[in-house]
């Protein structure tokens, strides 16, 4: 009997996308068409051309090479935040899960009073304490995504802890850190990536929101939010300013969150 | 009614908790309000006075204690750079948020629900397929774009309201509530993509299981079934989620007053956090934590009259 599949659009799509915005900020890294900072009087408001694709920004600046600065700028924040997320959100949610009792108890009570206060809202307060900037935003998105990965991690924890190859595993001397981290952890994988995608959904539009607001990536670097922000006073002249940077953050949203369909469609 | 006790207590220790780690965050955060507060002027002397008559040489724990006496019976501090009492500079803000919140979350409500129930209702044919590719494409939208890409349409181009031409409520309630439409539309569009499709997921589940086929086979009809039985079960994790979402909107109500140049609270917690001015910080957050907190509590409650099982 031979099982047809259908191709996985999700995954193919989202992989296509997401491939394109990396490859946007890597190239961003060696090249970019101008200076992203350069300011050129005489450009100022240049529409789209060929010399200029995406046009010009109010300081003749060449918002083309903005917007790929701008796609590293928010994927950077976006990896930071991911990377914190998901390391102590593995820590806390593999010691909780595994271990249980008490301390998980008091744990989990914390993580669902922080889990239901909207992330926005807490990388606010936090920016406040610490100011903002890119980095200060990255910690603040970043401790406000770890309960999330840490209630994912604990339940494939607490599912796993009970299965056979853990407990031959125990049988055999393996040391609970071993168990945990050589064992389980492994299998929690295919779980863990489509998570992480979406966390990188959730990084990105939360960035570009901070950003919007002014407390993110500060000026003179350059940042899809802040472009959108400061494009909004030119609206009616200029639609093109405010276009390209927002259908950016679209496309990388919306590739992130295919592949994170697709990926758990791919382990089903 | 014990559950309703039990979580109720539960919800009182979660806002004290909240409000608790909020105030010792602001309290241990390096600078000294009364320094900041005096500038230039300061001297020891004056220093000196100014933190005891603002209580700041009071240890932790009795300071928490005054401040959330005060903050329920309507003391929520002074700003610091403003100098007049925060509850002013809140309170009518609040209506503001307040409509932007409810009515968008109407709209989610009033246009998800028929809809998700539509795309269940016709799965696999050309309507349900097409709003399942609109629906992707509009939850990469964040609100703050969809925001500007409506001034842009409606208020630029069709010319169907002044963008920036907020009219406060005191002034003109009609007008208040007409341009509040389009900023809810905003926020109301990824959230209503999400929920369409969290409940045709959750109508598709549910036609797969028995109870359904024995309904069938028992002579209801089709609506019987999909009204009667099917709905009711397919709306538990849609409620929950639109508990979410309320908080969630709420929070990003920051976002959208910038965007469309509301004066509501996000626009004075902004302009707080870059002052640093914490008591005001302190107070809109804890507010929209406790209304957060009591969302959740209302959701707990809900579940109980939807689903019984529930324990």
């Amino acid at each position: 009997m031979t099982i047809k599949k259908k191709p996985n659009y999700n995954f193919i799509i989202g992989s296509i996308l997401t491939g394109l915005i990396v490859a946007l900020a890597l190239v961003s890294l060696v090249y970019t068409p101008y200076d992203p900072d350069a300011m050129d009087a005489a450009n100022k408001f240049a529409g789209i051309s060929l010399k200029h694709p995406m046009g010009c920004d109010n300081f003749g600046r060449d918002i083309f090479s903005r917007v790929m600065e701008g796609t590293k700028n928010t994927l950077f924040v976006a990896l930071g935040t991911v990377a914190i997320g998901t390391v102590f959100g593995i820590l806390l949610g593999a010691f909780t899960g595994y271990f249980g009792g008490i301390l998980d108890e008091i744990l989990m009570r914390i993580n669902d009073a922080i889990f239901a206060f909207p992330s926005i809202l807490l990388a606010l307060v936090i920016v406040s304490l610490l100011g903002s900037g890119k980095y200060n935003v990255m910690i603040a998105l970043g401790i406000a995504f770890i309960p999330s990965f840490a209630r994912i991690v604990r339940a494939e924890f607490l599912k796993n802890r009970e299965l056979d190859y853990v407990k031959s595993a125990r049988l055999m001397g393996a040391g609970s850190l071993r168990i945990m981290f050589v064992h389980i952890l492994p299998n929690t994988f295919s779980v863990l990536a489509s998570s992480v995608m979406i966390g990188f959904n959730n990084a990105v539009l939360a960035e570009a929101g901070m950003s919007f607001l002014g407390i993110g990536v500060q000026p003179p670097d350059a940042s899809l939010g802040r472009m959108l922000s400061e494009a909004q006073t030119y609206l009616f002249s200029t639609p093109s300013y405010a276009f390209f940077p927002g259908l950016v953050i679209i496309l990388m949203v919306l590739g992130f969150s295919l592949l994170s369909e697709g990926i758990s469609q791919k382990s089903v | 009614m014990r559950y309703i006790g039990k979580k109720f207590v539960t919800m009182l220790i979660t806002i004290l908790l909240v409000s608790f780690f909020v105030f010792v965050a602001f309290a241990v955060i390096p600078g000294d309000p009364a320094l900041s507060k005096l500038g230039t002027e300061a001297t020891y002397e004056k220093l000196e006075a100014l933190r005891e008559e603002m209580g700041l040489n009071e240890p932790l724990l009795k300071r928490y204690g005054t401040w959330i006496v005060g903050f329920f019976t309507g003391d929520m501090g002074t700003s610091y750079s403003y100098d007049m009492p925060v509850k002013d500079m809140i309170l009518d803000k609040l209506p503001i948020t307040i409509t932007l919140t409810v009515m968008s979350f109407l709209m989610i409500v009033a246009v998800s629900i028929p809809l998700g129930i539509y795309t269940a209702k016709h799965q696999g044919k050309a309507a349900d397929k097409t709003i399942f590719v609109l629906n992707q494409i509009v939850m990469a939208i964040p609100p703050f774009f969809s925001g500007i890409l409506i001034t842009l349409l409606f208020g630029l181009v069709f010319k169907l309201f002044t963008p920036g031409g907020f009219v406060s409520y005191t002034k003109s309630i009609p007008d208040f509530l007409a341009y509040m439409v389009f900023p809810c539309i905003a926020v109301a569009l990824p959230k209503i993509a999400m929920t369409v499709k969290l409940l045709r997921t959750s109508l598709v589940d549910e036609s797969k299981k028995d109870y359904v086929r024995t309904a069938y086979s028992k002579g209801n009809d089709k609506n019987g079934v999909f009204f009667g039985h099917m709905l009711k079960n397919a709306m538990i994790p849609v409620i929950t989620f639109l508990g979410m979402i309320l908080a969630d909107i709420a929070a990003g109500s920051i976002i959208i007053e910038q965007v469309f140049n509301i004066p509501g609270l996000g626009r004075i917690l902004l302009t707080s956090i870059s002052n640093r001015d914490y008591p005001v910080v302190q107070a809109i957050i804890v507010w929209l934590g406790i209304f957060v907190i009591v969302i959740n509590f209302c959701v707990d409650l809900l579940y109980k009259v939807v689903d019984p099982r529930m324990r």
